[in-house]
């Protein structure tokens, strides 16, 4: 158990060094502060937007009042009869999205079939898509009662099923914090070799695993209290949790996980403290931007969205969302997960080969 | 420059701890140490003198498993450093010349951990550690942070994490770098009381420390092991020319140019002259001073340090 002792000690330097705690918990409160407010939360205005209801049933006529209360939302009135009406409004400018209720959803809600929405917009506009789909997805849900498969199909697929703005901005915003975990273990790795300690140990009969747990395990309490602070922080500023929050938090968890696993690899080969603490926010801040952390992958080219694809942040920040706000299962999900996970794996694996070679060179 | 032979150590002998076969290191184009050859004898406490950059932590560091050789190779204690580097590790206790300890931590819990890693059972850690915090006058602050102490009693500890799991062999890295004399004496006496329970190899660029504390001494120097032997050894059998000094009044230029028909170099500095030459002779020097006219006040032949002889080997002076 010599990894414990490592651990017990690296744990212990955390939490007795007030600076370094406080940057590693605080942050995350003070990102999702600020971006919440800037961004997200309950002070942006409500979307404009138009409603086509081809059903014409009293079902299909419920869920249109039952969209007017919602506040995120501003439907736009009289309620379009047919598709064309509105999309003469949408070429003139007149409205910038609009949902069509297709013929048949009223009897489809009946029977508890798959139900199909769309919703149309102005391509100029993505974003505003990005922030109106997951509050129409979040309200049918909320008129349904009961989980209907529910698809919104986008004209022109531009962009995918997403949450609302706040609902795309946490999950993205606590991806994002948890890549803070790298430079934290990177630079405690750094230090400790700056001062000969780590050599110290070197010296001692650890091995090279018992160096990789003893100095990653520390900070797994760190990687709960931060997404625990982010969601709760989140959920005060108008996140919407719908789906299981234990597996988005799991998701998140091996997020945090993955990115020890990097730091741990920059603390083996960084040189000086200075390139393992600062140096990595310069892929950090464009790592969190390609993969989704603020806006939507799919508006990026496609080798960009390639290398996002390629690394976990964007996997992490895909999963989470769509457990959260769309309520999918682990089923759906699987993808992004097993992803997640056998990264995890990975870069563990490589970070002991990495350290081992390192501890005699 | 005088060639000086090193010891020869090619055959595995279990009355040394540690032996070496050409021990080599370079790093990139800089031979940092180059091929040395060095038996350490059990129970003995033997110094590596030299400057910055002589090679003496690579050295080390390649004894404690922490730098592959590049070339050639060592055991400690019967163990090969390329083969068998964990069975090295757990007998030896290092103290680095860093004062390599865990700054939030107190000395109990710094000790603790070193002693954890090395297996020691809780009951004969506390036992040690209690030791080891009395010897070291630190039972006061065993449970302060070590970020709030001197360098002084920093040094103290990171020897005594070095000693926690009772090794067979200890490395001391400079053990006394950037201390005041006081500290550094305390260190000393500490380390003389281990003279002979364990095998002790130091280095230090301090004359003086080498002097005081080490049964034998093996001067480094560009990577090179370039003398060896007991500090008296290398004393008497390295110098060619002695030193004497003598005080004297009335010092004329007629005294002096007679000195100096005589000997090979005659300095003098106002009521002072330096004699030094191959072979001096005291009662000849003072006589002749005195049928010369001169009054001796005090005389003595100087005795060589190891300053002279680290001057004598390099060329060159060994700054702090």
């Amino acid at each position: 158990m010599r990894f414990w002792e490592i651990s017990k000690r690296n744990l212990k330097e955390l939490y007795r060094d007030p600076v370094a705690l406080g940057f590693l918990l605080g942050m995350p409160v003070v990102f999702i502060l600020i971006f919440t407010f800037a961004f997200g939360g309950q002070a942006t205005r409500p979307i404009s937007i138009g409603v086509v209801d081809e059903d014409q049933s009293q079902i299909s006529a419920a869920f249109v009042s039952s969209l007017e209360y919602i506040p995120a939302l501003g439907v736009v009135s009289p309620v379009f009869q047919s598709q064309s009406q509105a999309e003469e409004k949408l070429d003139t400018g007149g409205l910038s999205i609009y949902l069509l209720i297709p013929r048949g959803f009223g009897e489809a809600v009946e029977r508890h079939q798959a139900i199909d929405l769309e919703v149309a917009y102005n391509q100029a506009d993505p974003i505003l898509s990005q922030r109106a789909v997951p509050v129409i997805s979040a309200a049918a849900l909320e008129f349904l009662k009961i989980p209907i498969p529910l698809n919104i199909e986008l004209r022109e697929r531009e962009v995918k099923l997403k949450d609302e703005y706040i609902n795309y901005l946490v999950p993205g915003m606590t991806v994002f914090g948890l890549m803070v975990l790298i430079t934290s273990v990177g630079g405690i790795m750094v230090r400790d070799r700056a001062k000969g300690f780590l050599s110290r140990l070197m010296t001692t009969p650890a091995k090279p695993s018992d160096f990789i747990f003893g100095y990653t395990l520390p900070f797994i309490p760190v990687i709960v209290i931060s997404v625990a602070i982010y969601l709760g922080v989140g959920v005060l500023m108008g996140l919407s949790i719908i789906g299981n929050l234990g597996l988005a938090f799991l998701i998140l968890f091996i997020m945090g996980i993955c990115c020890l696993g990097i730091g741990m690899i920059l603390g083996t080969l960084a040189k000086s403290e200075e390139q393992a603490s600062a140096a990595p926010w310069i892929f950090i801040v464009p790592l969190a931007m390609i993969s989704g952390g603020w806006w939507s992958v799919e508006l990026m080219p496609s080798v960009i969205r390639s290398i996002a694809e390629a690394l976990p942040f964007l996997h992490a920040m895909d999963a989470s969302r769509a457990v959260l706000t769309r309520g999918v299962g682990l089923e759906a999900i699987s993808y992004d997960f097993l992803f997640l996970v056998g990264w995890a794996v990975g870069i563990f694996a490589i970070g002991v080969i990495l350290f081992r070679r390192s501890m005699r060179s | 420059m005088t060639s000086y032979r090193v010891e020869p150590a090619r055959v595995k002998d279990e009355t040394f701890a540690i032996q070496t076969y050409q021990l080599t290191k370079v790093f990139n184009n800089l031979v940092a140490v180059d091929g040395i050859e060095l038996n350490i004898k059990k129970g003995e406490l033997f110094a590596l003198l030299g400057p910055n950059g002589a090679g003496k932590t690579t050295t080390i560091n390649m004894l404690c498993c922490l730098l592959k050789p590049t070339g050639g190779t060592a055991t400690v204690m019967g163990y090969d450093i390329n083969q068998q580097p964990f069975k090295i590790k757990k007998i030896i206790g290092v103290s680095p010349q860093e004062t390599a300890i865990s700054e939030h931590l107190n000395p109990q819990e710094n000790l603790n951990l070193i002693g954890k890693i090395h297996g020691v059972s809780s009951r004969e850690l506390r036992i040690r550690s209690q030791q080891l915090l009395e010897t070291m006058g630190l039972t006061d602050r065993a449970k302060d942070q070590v970020r709030k102490f001197s360098g002084g009693m920093k040094r103290r500890l990171n020897i005594m994490m070095a000693l926690i799991h009772n090794p067979e062999v200890l490395f001391l890295d400079e053990p006394t770098l950037g201390l005041d004399p006081q500290a550094r004496r305390a260190i000393w006496e500490y380390i003389t009381q281990l003279k002979g329970e364990k095998t002790i190899l130091l280095t230090t660029h301090y004359m003086d420390e080498a002097d005081f504390l080490a049964d034998r001494i093996g001067i480094m120097d560009e990577g090179k092991l370039v003398a060896l032997g007991t500090s008296t050894e290398l004393k008497i059998n390295m110098l060619e020319k002695h030193t004497m000094i003598i005080y004297a009044w009335n010092l004329t230029q007629k005294v002096i140019n007679e000195m100096r028909s005589k000997y090979a170099e005659v300095e003098v500095t106002g009521s002072t002259m330096t004699i030094t030459d191959k072979k001096l002779d005291f009662k000849e020097i003072v006589d002749l001073l005195h049928s010369s006219g001169a009054t001796v006040r005090s005389a003595y032949i100087k005795e060589p340090s190891l300053d002279d002889v680290f001057l004598h080997i390099t060329g060159k002076e060994l700054r702090e």
